[in-house]
């Protein structure tokens, strides 16, 4: 039985294995400068802005569907909230900061509508499609703003994001927290979590099943598009501004994130703590790389494309059986 | 120099529990055809597979024109001179004849620079062989299968080929073909070639072999001389029963039809296909590959294009435009194939049993209960004692038919008035096989309306009380009780 569980939780047991050989590669070559527990307060503010974008995009990869546009949309929608709070600062910060998210998130309603009919719909590509979206909400925002940072926040807004609840938890990663709890419950306690990993296994069979596979689509992109929009909300949060292109150098580090949890894009497969291991590690490379002030942020695409590389060959070899000769995730890792 | 071209003894072959090849012996004479026959699921396409160095034997002997061979690779058997023509026929639909012919040996020979002379000259050199007479310039995908064939045997022979298998040569053709490519066989065989021809139809092995080996549940259970076999013989050693087959006998058919399809139409499909359907009944729907059988199926399940006709279900017409819509009004169907229109074959054997009727198990806001999905499942897994210690196990895990009753069970979770099965038993080992066909009688005395739609001519006879047999699109017979034989049908699709 013990071993049962063991096999069963192999992968996320190899995942903290890796967390613990990246803390102690850079413990052994920064020494205690990891340990300070501000270089852990700047951790956990700065994962969550990404990481919830990661958790929508995980949606997509589950589904089996891949989302290009996802930060371009979100930039998007950002600069066209930010661009109203601006233009009514003198009303009451509250209700026009509402509206600002409202907008937003609505901007993200209509980007995922869009990329879940040009895929179900019209059949496209999933990459081709959203690659073109991608480069039309770019080319929106760049027109809209001449590739200049939008600014002009209510002071209200960054200063809910820089505070504490309970004087400890920031509340960028107090609403991490909570979006993650919603994936979870969503992923492993609802119809849709259910029908989301067997469409992603096999749409066709799923349609065979009488499952309304178009209508999955199109709601596992709205879903994707507008949890990403709600870590680009908090993008704005730390930035203090919107801008065509601050989401960009996360694109690729949000995929790479996923791979590694092993939800990869071959669809039905993956667990959403295993996403949150990966992102916790993302992170600690992230900030143990700061700490070496010669390589600077030039190198960062350098880093994750290396990495994604890496990730993504070691998880085709667990596709074909086994790990260090352990029986790990990868495409034989499901959901429990 | 042995009489035998090709030896295989003591061929043993296993892929995870499943002993695909149980110590299996096997040869084949220089310049003689022979029938490798079998039911479906019972090792033959392993052993060819196998032969032609696809897979790898776990033990057993191979000997060619004398020479032991240790490891057979795919390169190594076409150097050897075994070719294999396939049921796909391996072909290039986009590219002319032609190119169809030369294309290999222009690889081959690491050629990177296109002469279309050269390209002729083989092309015409290939065809010659056999006297075939074709435009080199028509496209491959536009010829008929019996026309593919004879290229794909033309190429074969480019490889000075001394042993051509066929893997089911004669499924999708009509008798006029099947003539034409036996003549083709016997001129082969006439030079020398050795032929291995996969088959499992009674008629035409005793037609065209020499010898015949004949395969069951992994072994070989007769090899030697057709002519010292009859016919009652061969169909003992095919199916291991000598007791008649449990036909079904209806006890419950209703009055009035469930289902009724009028003038029904999908243009370039099927056109003009009338039939009615009582419950109690299982019907018949057989014909050859391309018939319109499966579209027929698609249609009446709101997956196909309906350009004319009507479809009533108990007196009132309806319209079925999704599964999700055919579902809603009781109508079930099992596809065709399998792993990739049945089952989400990397999830558990539970998720897929429950998939069709998550409804079901919803609760409040959406919710849903795993334990709930498991217990209900396992309903199913011990009903029709799915062979599996633990329904969380993927359902690749199970065998053909195990997976069958997989999908089965997904369906019969819901109230159906129709039930349509696209050839149910593909696939499936005779055990198996037999408990579906047993399953399947009972639903219908029990009031369920079942089509069967198959090209397994036997499991048509044995199992449905009524027939109707397609071709090119349109109803051409229908025959019911103890009209229906293999004979007649065969008589009517040809």
């Amino acid at each position: 039985m013990k071993t049962k569980t063991l096999q069963k939780h192999s992968y996320t047991l190899m995942l903290l294995g890796l967390m613990a050989v990246v803390l102690l590669f850079f413990t052994v070559l920064k020494g205690g400068m990891l340990w300070k527990g501000d270089v852990w307060l700047g951790i956990a503010m700065q994962f969550p802005e990404y990481g919830v974008v990661t958790l929508g995009l995980m949606f997509c990869f589950i589904c089996g569907k891949m989302d290009m546009s996802f930060m371009a949309l979100g930039d998007f929608a950002t600069i066209m909230a930010v661009q109203y709070m601006a233009n009514h600062a003198d009303a009451p910060a509250g209700g026009v900061i509402l509206v600002g998210i409202l907008i937003a998130l609505g901007i993200a309603v209509v980007g995922g509508l869009i990329n879940g009919l040009l895929v179900s719909e019209l059949d496209i590509p999933p990459v081709m499609a959203t690659i073109s979206m991608q480069l039309v909400w770019t080319g929106l925002s760049v027109a809209l703003t001449s590739g200049n940072t939008v600014k002009g926040l209510p002071a209200l807004y960054t200063e809910i994001g820089h505070k504490y609840l309970f004087g400890f938890l920031p509340v960028p990663l107090l609403i991490f927290l909570v979006i993650f709890a919603l994936c979870w419950f969503l992923l492993n306690h609802t119809v849709y979590g259910e029908k989301l990993y067997m469409v992603g296994t096999n749409i066709k069979a799923a349609r065979f099943s009488a499952i309304n596979t178009k209508r999955m689509v199109v709601g596992t992109y709205i879903l994707c598009d507008v949890i990403c929009c709600i870590g680009c909300l908090l993008m704005v949060n730390t930035m203090a501004s919107a801008k065509a292109d601050y989401g960009t150098s996360y694109v690729m580090r949000c995929i790479l994130i996923l791979v590694l949890a092993g939800v990869l894009p071959d669809g039905g497969m993956g667990k959403i703590g295993n996403v949150l291991i990966a992102i916790v590690t993302i992170q600690i490379i992230a900030t143990g790389v700061n700490m070496f002030p010669n390589l600077n942020t030039y190198y960062a695409s350098l880093i994750w494309g290396g990495l994604l590389i890496v990730v993504l060959i070691l998880s085709t070899r667990v596709g074909e059986g086994g790990l260090f000769g352990l029986k790990l995730g990868g495409k034989k890792q499901l959901k429990a | 120099m042995s009489e035998y071209l090709l030896q295989m003894t003591g061929i043993d072959k296993r892929f995870g529990g499943v002993h695909a090849l149980d110590h299996v012996n096997f040869a084949v004479r220089p310049g003689k055809v022979m029938c490798l026959a079998g039911e479906n699921g019972c090792g033959k396409s392993t052993l060819v597979k196998i032969i032609s160095g696809v897979y790898t034997r776990d033990e057993g002997e191979v000997m060619f024109e004398g020479q032991p061979i240790t490891h057979i690779t795919p390169a190594e058997a076409t150097r050897l001179g075994i070719q294999v023509i396939y049921q796909d026929l391996s072909i290039f639909p986009n590219l002319t004849v032609m190119e169809n012919l030369a294309i290999n040996s222009e690889i081959t020979a690491n050629r990177r620079i296109v002469n279309r002379k050269r390209w002729e000259q083989t092309a015409k050199e290939a065809l010659s062989k056999i006297g075939y007479d074709i435009d080199l310039y028509a496209k491959m995908g536009d010829l008929s299968v019996a026309d593919k064939q004879l290229v794909a045997i033309c190429r074969a022979l480019l490889f000075n080929a001394k042993l051509i298998i066929m893997d089911e040569p004669t499924t999708a053709l009509t008798k006029k073909e099947v003539d034409a490519l036996f003549k083709t066989v016997r001129q082969l065989r006439d030079s020398g070639i050795a032929i291995m021809f996969i088959s499992h139809k009674t008629e035409e092995i005793f037609e065209i072999s020499d010898d015949v080996c004949i395969m069951r549940n992994g072994k070989n259970v007769f090899s030697g001389p057709t002519a010292e076999l009859t016919k009652k013989d061969f169909t003992y050693y095919m199916t291991g029963r000598e007791l008649e087959d449990d036909y079904f006998v209806p006890t419950n058919i209703s009055k009035e039809p469930v289902l009724k399809v009028d003038r029904l139409t999908w243009n370039g499909k099927f056109r003009d296909v009338s039939f009615d359907l009582r419950k109690g009944e299982i019907l018949g729907i057989t014909g050859l590959l391309g018939s319109g059988r499966t579209e027929l199926a698609l249609a009446l399940f709101g997956l196909g294009k309906i350009n004319g006709g009507t479809i009533s279900l108990n007196g009132q017409p309806v319209k079925i435009t999704s599964p999700i819509d055919a579902q809603k009004k009781r109508i079930g169907y099992v596809p065709e194939d399998r792993l990739t229109e049945g089952l989400c074959l990397r999830q558990p054997i539970a998720d897929n049993i429950m998939l069709s009727s998550l409804k079901q198990l919803t609760r409040v806001l959406g919710t849903l209960s795993h334990d709930e999905l498991f217990e209900k499942s396992n309903e199913w897994v011990k009903k029709f004692s799915i062979a599996t210690d633990d329904a969380h196990k993927h359902a690749s895990t199970l065998s053909g038919g195990n997976q069958q009753k997989i999908v089965l069970s997904k369906w019969l979770n819901n109230d159906l008035d129709v039930l349509i099965l696209n050839g149910p038993t593909v696939g499936v080992d005779i055990g198996a096989k037999q408990d579906i066909h047993a399953l399947v009688h009972d639903l219908a005395n029990q009031g369920l309306a079942v089509i069967i739609i198959s090209d397994d001519l036997a499991e048509v006879v044995v199992n449905c009380n009524r027939v109707i047999v397609m071709k090119d699109g349109a109803i051409v017979g229908e025959m019911t009780g103890d009209r229906i034989t293999e004979e007649h049908i065969l008589e009517i699709i040809r």
